[in-house]
């Protein structure tokens, strides 16, 4: 297990170094100046040089991912914006808890979706409720996030006002001026965001569960623990559910890892000061330190959950060792 | 596996209950919305951004909504007043007691700082305090965008930039006088002067030299920025120490940051928010003005400092060196209506100069040149297209740069045809508006025939369009704002005796400049001139729109 571990965190290592190197290669490939661009519009040559100098651009490339390296290991830090200069670290600690507040509720909600409605198309399928079930999967699977979040945003936000229509409030700590604050506004602010995030993933994971449920019920074991008479409840729990839920959980490790990277289009549409929008911010602005933060972190995730998953698996799933 | 599943049922119940009773739940205590009647002191004036401002600090921000907010937030030696144009573009003393005293060759300003201006702190306003604001703007630790307001010149700021100076010689305070040295002559010093960057700041802002800046510093202007939490919101309330002339009738302005432009709309139509400030989905203004009405009470336009246009390559090889005939021609030629209009309803008026409406020197009557080039083009101004570039249009290949997003590929579409008539087969190269602006710049990237391109004032003068966008003789290898890289050495020398020039001379000379400049040697197609489309809430109240800094916070009420 442990040997295990090691082995994996020496393949993070190699992915953190293969994504960063990648990113900033690609940073570097578009040809637009970022010196330039932090100087303002009415710089002369001799401050674009100074700027220039300032942001640490006028190392060549190598030598720049070289200190990014550096200040990462050595003293844990991701660098400022070019754009105001603010601690990357900073940015993304904010933005991270408000892409945490919609992956974490949007997971519980696809997941309180998808399972029962994967369960019971499995175990009534062609049945009304199934085809019911699979045309709601068409449809979620089918349908852009960003038409669904306009939609509702308008419909039920600006429209009828049931909730608010985009925005993010503060469990704790609400910033001075904050008009809302505490868990029952973030949650409400919350609610359209978490149904838009899920819609997808919870198509997408009912019918994964109802496929993997289906297969299991046409397995041996499950025909001889029926044999020897264990009742239907025990069967579904004890030994279908409990090999479906494998891929399950691989699924839903991977999907969050990658979701905490940033959601852009739920963010974007709905306002949430996340990851995602920082990295969409990032892009625009041409801003390589805050989009490597987001990269870094969004890296990091995967690498984490993955482990996670991993180590996960063996207690699940007892025939599973790590060698 | 039978507990961990009904511990995952558990939380799902208890996720989708929390959902379902947050969603039902009272809605947040909102300021809650006044009915439309007459104006009230005090309240808060809710504004939304959807995007972030730069900084919040005054010698860092160098982005229009900031500068725009920070109108009724700083005292300067010289401002615009509260009024709308042409009366809100006549620069004024504020702090000043009253207009400089200038030495005879035009190099030495000494002002008098008027007594009784405080910073919310309680501070009192000193023509220390504007020294400070020019040490600081100069200090090459915080590596200002700004400091080219003084950089080129203030005598010894240059120095202070280089690292070679701990404050600016130049600029001298003793008791309640200020003095400026300046390297040349420099009339626009007073137009300089009422920029945001050059407002008093106050003893413990000047100190600090971090070059993330500070995001709540003290002001003296009617109101101050309390607090400030980047990527989310903005805190202004009224100066308690505020004894000047202007306005300040509501208590505090809250401005919330990052809503899509679709949201912004939905919150001013209901009335939560009170203005867009940067503006909502360009799609949704024609019905906005037509559930509204135009400069009635909600929806407002207004134009701005601004003006867009093609920039005709004027170096060695490209189609318009020591070419003005072609220049003309497609002057001539250019559909200035079907450009605009790519820009969406209401958003900006055809031109045919280089100095936009608003800039001193350009009257109503004189916004667009009369006899100049056609705002509208017809079969007529088509043959006088053709004649001119008949001859003139060398292998009938151009290249023509364009942002890839917005209405710049549309835009240069309508360029594209216009100029098939004449017998130019232009090529279109689209990039993302970044990499087009910082390419332009660099002479030996600039490859193009025709530029899309527009420029805003960063203050009302026009030193700050006709020099600082044509001045042949400042043209470098990098960062030129001359992307049309015109050199005209009459006209340059021209530029350079107009910038000597004072008041109504001043004014009188640019406008012949311009008017001369296009008529026989066109460094541009001036285009059109964009309009702010302005949308605020039933609520807002007192609307003023300075044509400098535009909205006025400071003269905004409640209804």
């Amino acid at each position: 297990m442990f040997q295990y571990i090691i082995r994996r965190l020496l393949w993070a290592v190699v992915i953190f170094a293969a994504v960063t190197v990648i990113t900033y290669i690609i940073f570097f490939v578009i040809p637009a100046d970022p010196a330039a661009l932090a100087a303002g519009k009415s710089a002369t040559p001799e401050f674009v040089a100074q700027v220039r100098h300032f942001l640490h651009l006028d190392r060549s490339i190598p030598v720049q991912y070289f200190y990014f390296v550096k200040n990462l290991i050595v003293h844990g830090s991701l660098g400022t914006s070019y754009v105001n200069r603010r601690s990357v670290d900073t940015i993304v600690g904010e933005a991270a808890p408000v892409t945490a507040s919609l992956v974490f509720g949007g997971a519980i909600l696809w997941l309180a979706i998808a399972v029962p409605i994967g369960i019971l198309s499995a175990l009534k399928p062609r049945s009304l409720a199934d085809r019911m079930t699979m045309v709601f999967v068409l449809i979620g699977i089918s349908l852009p996030v960003v038409w669904i979040g306009l939609i509702l945003q308008w419909a039920i936000g600006f429209k009828l006002g049931w909730l608010p229509n985009a925005g993010y409030c503060d469990v704790i700590n609400p910033p001075v001026g904050a008009t809302c604050g505490g868990v029952v506004d973030w949650a409400r602010h919350m609610v359209l965001p978490w149904i838009v995030f899920a819609i997808l993933f919870a198509a997408i994971y009912a019918r994964m569960v109802r496929s993997n449920v289906m297969d299991t019920l046409g397995e041996d074991y499950v025909r001889t623990a029926r044999a020897k008479g264990a009742p239907e409840r025990i069967v579904l729990i004890k030994h279908v559910l409990r090999n479906a839920m494998l891929p399950v959980v691989t699924m839903l490790g991977m999907d969050i890892a990658v979701a905490l990277g940033g959601a852009i289009f739920t963010e974007s549409i709905f306002g949430l000061p996340g990851l995602g929008r920082t990295a969409v911010q990032g892009l625009d602005n041409f801003d390589l330190p805050e989009v490597m933060g987001v990269v870094v972190f969004a890296t990091l995730c995967v690498i984490i959950f993955g482990l996670l998953v991993d180590i996960l698996y063996g207690f699940i799933d007892p025939r599973i060792r790590f060698e | 596996m039978d507990k961990r599943l009904w511990f995952s049922a558990a939380t799902a119940a208890v996720g989708a209950g929390l959902m379902v009773a947050t969603a039902v739940a009272a809605p947040t205590k909102a300021s809650a919305p006044l009915k439309a009647g007459k104006a009230t002191a005090g309240g808060t004036i809710v504004t939304e951004l959807s995007t972030d401002v730069d900084y919040t600090d005054p010698q860092l921000t160098y982005y229009q909504p900031m500068w725009e907010l920070e109108y009724a937030t700083a005292c300067k030696l010289m401002n615009y007043p509260d009024a709308e144009a042409p009366q809100g573009g006549q620069i004024q003393p504020e702090v000043a007691a009253g207009l400089p005293v200038i030495s005879k060759d035009g190099k030495t300003y000494t002002f008098t700082i008027k007594p009784g201006y405080k910073f919310n702190t309680g501070e009192a306003v000193t023509a220390l305090s504007f020294k400070r604001a020019i040490d600081r703007l100069t200090d090459p630790k915080l590596a200002s965008s700004t400091s080219f307001l003084v950089s080129d010149i203030v005598v010894g700021a240059q120095a202070r930039l280089d690292g070679k100076a701990s404050s600016v010689s130049g600029v001298v305070a003793s008791g309640n006088k200020l003095t400026f040295k300046l390297t040349h002559p420099a009339p626009d010093l007073l137009a300089r002067l009422s920029t945001p960057p050059l407002q008093a700041i106050d003893s413990k802002l000047a100190t600090n030299e971090d070059p993330q800046g500070v995001n709540n510093a003290a002001s003296c202007g009617p109101y101050y920025i309390s607090a400030r939490t980047p990527n989310r919101s903005i805190t202004i309330k009224r100066n308690p120490n505020y004894k000047g002339p202007r306005p300040h009738k509501i208590d505090a302005i809250q401005v919330n940051v990052g809503n899509t432009p679709e949201v912004i709309f939905q919150n001013v139509t209901k009335g939560t928010t009170d203005y867009a400030e940067d503006g909502v989905d360009p799609s949704e203004y024609a019905g906005i003005a037509q559930k509204y009405g135009i400069n009635k009470k909600q929806f407002f336009t207004r134009p701005e400092l601004e003006v867009d246009y093609l920039a005709l390559n004027h170096l060695p090889g490209r189609l318009f060196a020591n070419n003005p005939s072609l220049a003309k021609a497609v002057n001539y030629a250019v559909d200035r209506h079907a450009y605009t209009a790519q820009r969406g309803f209401l958003a900006g008026n055809r031109t045919n100069r280089i100095l936009p409406p608003g800039m001193a020197g350009v009257t109503k009557k004189t916004e667009i040149l009369k006899g100049g080039y056609p705002i509208a083009v017809d079969n007529s101004t088509l043959s006088k297209a053709k004649s001119l570039a008949t001859g003139h249009t060398a292998d009938g290949k151009g290249l023509m740069w364009a942002p890839n997003r917005g209405p710049g590929p549309l835009q240069a579409q309508i360029v594209q045809y216009d100029l098939k008539q004449l017998g130019i087969d232009l090529q279109i190269k689209l990039l993302p508006r970044a990499q087009q602006f910082t390419d332009a710049r660099v002479k030996a990237n600039a490859d193009y025939d025709i530029n899309w391109s527009a420029w805003g004032a960063d203050y009302n003068d026009p030193f700050d369009f006709i020099n600082i966008l044509l001045d042949g003789s400042s043209i470098a290898d990098t960062a030129n704002n001359n992307d049309a890289y015109y050199s005209n050495a009459a006209f340059t020398n021209q530029m350079h005796k107009a910038a000597l020039l004072f008041g109504e001379q001043r004014d009188a000379a640019y406008d012949q400049l311009d008017k001369a400049m296009m008529s026989q040697d066109p460094p541009w197609t001036p285009i059109l001139n964009r309009l702010n489309r302005l949308f605020v809430s039933s609520h807002f109240g007192c609307f003023l729109y300075n044509p400098v800094f535009e909205v006025d916070f400071a003269a905004a009420c409640r209804t």
